[in-house]
This record gives C-alpha cells, sequence and structure tokens, in this order.
C-alpha cells in the first residue's frame, strides 16, 4: 500500500496500463473462439450508463458523495450481461439482436444522465476516450484487485473454461455446469472492461478486447500461442500507445488502439508473405 | 410544445430532418435486421466518427476544408469503412463475426487520435456525439433531403431483390440476382443514412434508431410488410416525441430518442408476451 503511494500519476498509470494489456486480450482469447468478441462492446456502452449514473447519484444524494463511479460501473455491466442472456431468449431466431439493443440503450441512457449530471465536458471525454494522468490510487487499487480476480478466475478453471468455449455439448456430457459457467464468464467480462476503461476510456475497452487477439490468430497455431502471442501484442500496444501518446499529447486511448490496428496489420502482412513463400516452396 | 418549432427556422428544419430520418433509418433497419447485419451499422457509425474527425483536422489546417461540411468526410469514411468489411470478412475466413468489432474500434480509436490533432474535445464533439437540436443549417437540411430521396427511390426499385435476398439468399443467387451489387448498393444506403441521422441522434446513438424499432415492430408484425409499417411508426413516435422533449428539457436529442425506443421495446416485449 505504501509503495503504491509513493507512486507518481505517471507511474501509476503505466503499471495500470500493462495489467490491463494483459488481462484484456486473456479474456479476448475465450471470447474469440467463442465467436461473441462484440459482446465487450455491447457490456463496455452500458457501464458508460453505471459510470454516468455513478456520478449522477453521488452528486444528487448525500450518501454516494465517496462512491468511486467505477463501482456502479461494474454493477452496471453485470447487469447488462445478464440482460443479453435474456434478451437471447426472447428473440429465440434474432439472437444477434440482444448486443445492438444493449449497447444502444446503454449509450442513450448515458446521454441523458450526462445531460442532467454537471460536470466538465473534458471530465467525460476522460472516461470515454481514456486518459492515463488521471488514474488515481483508489482506481489502481480497483484494478489490481478486479486484476487479481479475473486472473485467480481463469486461472482456477482454466479447463471448464476451455471446454465450454470450444465443444458446449461436450462440457454438459462431461459434467460442466454450462448455465453456472456462463453466468461465471459473464462476470469476469464485466470485471474486465470495468477496470480496462479508465485507462483505454470505454469506447475503447472493446478494442483492447479484440485488436491482439485478432492479430494473434493471424500467427498462432495452438490456443495457447493465441493467448500468448494476445498478451504479448496486447501489452506492446499498450507501452507503445502510452509513450507516443505522452509525447505527442493525444490521447492516451485513440494511441493504443492506433498501434493496436498497426500490430493487426503486420501480422497479417507476415501472414500473408509467408503464405505466398510457402506456396512458392 | 411544438409550435415553438415553427417559430425558429433552425428548428424547422431540425424537425424536419428528424422526420426524414425517422423514416428512412428503420426503412433499412428491416432489412439489416433480418439479413442479421444488425450489427453493420454501428461499425459503420462509429467509422463515421473516424471520418468527422478526420474533416475537423483537415479543416484547422487546410482553408480549402475549412467550409467543408464534415458530414461529406463522414460519408466517404463510412463508404470506406462498409467495403473494408467485406475485405476483412475474406482475410478472417473462419472468424467471419470479427470484421465488425475490429472495424468498430479501429473507427473510434482513429477518430481519438485525428481528434486529439485537432485539438477537438469540446462543446462541438459532444453534439456530434449524442446528437443536437440546434446545429442543422439549410446545407445540411437540403442534404439530408436529397439522401432521403435516393434512398427510397433505391428502395422502391430493389424492394423485390432485397426481399428475395434476405429470404432465401440461395434460391435468390441461382435464380440470377445479381447478390454481390446489390449488397454493395444496400450497405452504401446504410451509410448514407448514418451520415444523415448523425446530426441530429449523434453518432453514438445512430444505430440504435436502425434497430431498436425493428425489434419492437418484430414483436407485433404479422408480416413482413407489417414490419416496415411499425418500424416505421416506432421510428417516427420516438424521433418526433424524443426531440421535442430534448428542447424543452434541455436534454440530448440522441439520448431521448433512443430512451423512447427502448420504453417502446419494453412495452412491446411485456405486452406480447401474454398473447
Amino acid at each position: 500500500m505504501e509503495l503504491l503511494q509513493q507512486l507518481t500519476f505517471l507511474e501509476r498509470g503505466i503499471i495500470a496500463g500493462l495489467i490491463i494489456g494483459c488481462i484484456c486480450p486473456l479474456i479476448g482469447a475465450f471470447l474469440l473462439v467463442r465467436r461473441i468478441t462484440i459482446i465487450s462492446e455491447a457490456l463496455s456502452h452500458i457501464t458508460l450508463t453505471g459510470i454516468t449514473a455513478g456520478m449522477f447519484l453521488s452528486q444528487s444524494i448525500a450518501l454516494f458523495s465517496f462512491l468511486n463511479p467505477l463501482y456502479a460501473g461494474l454493477f452496471f455491466s453485470l447487469i447488462g450481461s445478464l440482460l443479453v442472456e435474456k434478451l437471447r431468449q426472447i428473440y429465440k431466431h434474432f439472437q444477434e439482436l440482444a448486443i445492438p439493443i444493449i449497447l444502444s440503450s446503454g449509450i442513450g441512457l448515458s446521454a441523458i444522465l450526462m445531460s442532467l449530471t454537471s460536470g466538465s465536458y473534458n471530465q467525460w471525454y476522460n472516461y470515454l476516450f481514456g486518459s492515463i494522468i488521471t488514474v488515481s490510487l483508489s482506481d489502481l487499487l480497483f484494478i489490481i484487485i478486479t486484476g487479481l480476480i479475473a486472473l485467480l478466475m481463469i486461472g482456477g478453471f482454466y479447463k471448464e473454461l476451455l471446454s465450454i468455449s470450444f465443444d458446449q455439448e461436450f462440457a454438459k456430457v462431461t459434467g460442466v455446469s454450462v448455465t453456472r459457467f456462463n453466468f461465471f464468464f459473464s462476470l469476469l467480462i464485466a470485471i474486465v472492461i470495468s477496470m480496462s476503461m479508465k485507462v483505454v476510456g470505454i469506447l475503447l475497452v472493446g478494442a483492447m478486447v479484440t485488436l491482439p487477439v485478432a492479430a494473434s490468430i493471424q500467427l498462432a497455431k495452438s490456443f495457447k500461442q493465441v493467448i500468448f502471442l494476445g498478451i504479448l501484442f496486447g501489452e506492446l500496444a499498450m507501452i507503445i500507445g502510452i509513450i507516443l501518446s505522452y509525447y505527442l499529447d493525444i490521447a492516451t486511448g485513440g494511441m493504443i488502439v492506433v498501434t493496436g490496428v498497426f500490430i493487426l496489420l503486420i501480422t497479417s502482412g507476415i501472414k500473408k508473405i509467408t503464405a505466398s513463400l510457402r506456396s512458392k516452396i | 410544445m411544438i409550435s415553438v418549432f415553427f417559430e425558429y427556422s433552425f428548428l424547422t428544419y431540425s424537425l424536419y430532418t428528424a422526420i426524414m430520418v425517422g423514416l428512412i433509418a428503420p426503412l433499412l433497419g428491416v432489412f439489416l435486421v433480418v439479413r442479421r447485419l444488425s450489427l453493420i451499422s454501428d461499425a459503420l457509425s462509429h467509422i463515421t466518427l473516424s471520418g468527422i474527425a478526420f474533416s475537423l483536422l483537415l479543416g484547422k489546417h487546410f482553408i480549402l476544408f475549412a467550409n467543408l461540411n464534415p458530414i461529406y468526410m463522414g460519408m466517404i469514411f463510412s463508404v470506406g469503412g462498409a467495403i473494408f468489411i467485406e475485405r476483412l470478412r475474406n482475410v478472417y475466413r473462419y472468424y467471419k463475426e470479427l470484421a465488425i468489432p475490429i472495424i468498430l474500434s479501429a473507427g473510434i480509436g482513429i477518430g481519438v487520435v485525428f481528434i486529439s490533432l485537432a485539438d477537438g474535445f469540446n462543446t462541438d464533439l459532444f453534439s456530434y456525439l449524442f446528437g443536437s437540436v440546434v446545429v442543422i443549417r439549410y446545407s445540411d437540411f437540403q442534404l439530408i433531403s436529397v439522401i432521403t430521396i435516393l434512398v427510397l427511390i433505391l428502395f422502391f426499385l430493389f424492394y423485390k431483390e432485397w426481399f428475395y435476398l434476405s429470404f432465401d439468399e440461395d434460391q435468390a443467387t441461382v435464380s440470377g440476382i445479381p447478390k454481390k451489387i446489390l449488397h454493395f448498393i444496400f450497405i452504401v444506403m446504410v451509410a448514407l443514412v448514418i451520415a444523415a441521422s448523425m446530426r441530429i441522434v449523434g453518432i453514438l446513438l445512430v444505430s440504435s434508431l436502425m434497430t431498436l424499432p425493428v425489434a419492437a415492430a418484430m414483436r407485433w408484425a404479422k408480416g413482413f410488410k407489417q414490419m416496415f409499417f411499425y418500424a416505421i411508426i416506432f421510428g417516427e413516435l420516438s424521433v418526433i416525441i424524443g426531440l421535442v422533449s430534448s428542447f424543452h428539457l434541455d436534454l440530448f436529442p440522441g439520448g431521448t430518442i433512443v430512451l423512447l425506443n427502448v420504453l417502446i421495446l419494453l412495452f412491446s416485449i411485456l405486452l406480447t408476451n401474454k398473447r
């Protein structure tokens, strides 16, 4: 704790970034094979509603004035992930509708809450697009704790998560409770999104989850490699993005994502070259 | 309540624009939802943001671009994004659904970098993100009218073909319908509608105007044509009430419009569940 207190604001931001750069691609790999990477977008947008609701409550009700909006964000993103499942049941024949519905209602509600809350525009921009210099000590603690929880959850139930992601039928037969683990998985996504939001920004969390694994799947030959390369690319995008954004004075989230896009372009270039070399031989 | 909208010309323009948008967005939305492409509108709207930001950046450095309506650059980017999505689908043959989140996040990321470079983090940007009642100028109104007429003409021209493609793609291709070209025209239309709706509803909320009324209409409609009917009614209702109330309550119009849509959707789900 004392060690954390001694950190400068920049060091806090970088540590938070490194933790996020590791955990986002880790969960992204599971989302990728389950073909639901887009859920991260929906949940991140509903997290914004939580944040704005948290801000609104802390301004209007004294009891909530000490509440870090991140917790409200986590809460909303959990509810959102449950709602997605519910909507999938309601629209049985159009299951993919659940995501845009949640995504847009999340943003719509937050737009209203934003205009009700007296906050400067800059404060909202920090939440929307991320900023490493606004990572406070309590934010860093939140990120470290949730990061540890997420790591423990993935590490402890790696096998079950893996079998559910690749073959739900098989998992069911071997006695893994699919409904329970799907809920567990939603919880995990909600945690990861609310922890990443402060650094990368709500609108860009989805990018951190998707882009590194999209790049790693171009090169990887096994699921473990997807995870490993994904984390590597995630950390690279984080570090380069943070450094560039600091020196060029550009919003951090944007720079991190653009670096991620570059990594993706490079990997697909490498893949094309190796493929053409192989076809020549 | 609504009379104030006819007293000031800029409010009249935004009301007319909203009515047009409330018509064409759900109209295309029906096809989007039925063809299971509803997420594409999210991706395209996010890439429109990069276009807007790019235009703001150019406008800052070159006088030539300063007077250009950012809507045009947004349109170019969103059409470009549509083409790129198709390309990405070929790159990720086994994970086709990855194309949309990649474009979506890349669009926002690049947009943010452009905005930063243009020092654009101000109130103006907020009206792009969440819509505004007061920003519609005569030139916007003209452009959106043209887009609306174009979309309506194309819609009636190709209705049968799209209908066929939406329900039985294989049969349609076999019977000689040029699937690729029609799909391309459709996506370009979606990009245009997004650019048209953006000023009123806001970039982050455009896609909801295309999906939410349709999702609600689905609960009521007994046929495909009825779905259009309900979707447009819900769309118009939410847009008009949302716009007027946002003006009087001083909220972002995008927020009120989407919230009304969500309410309509909730009522539709609750009311039709009992039947």
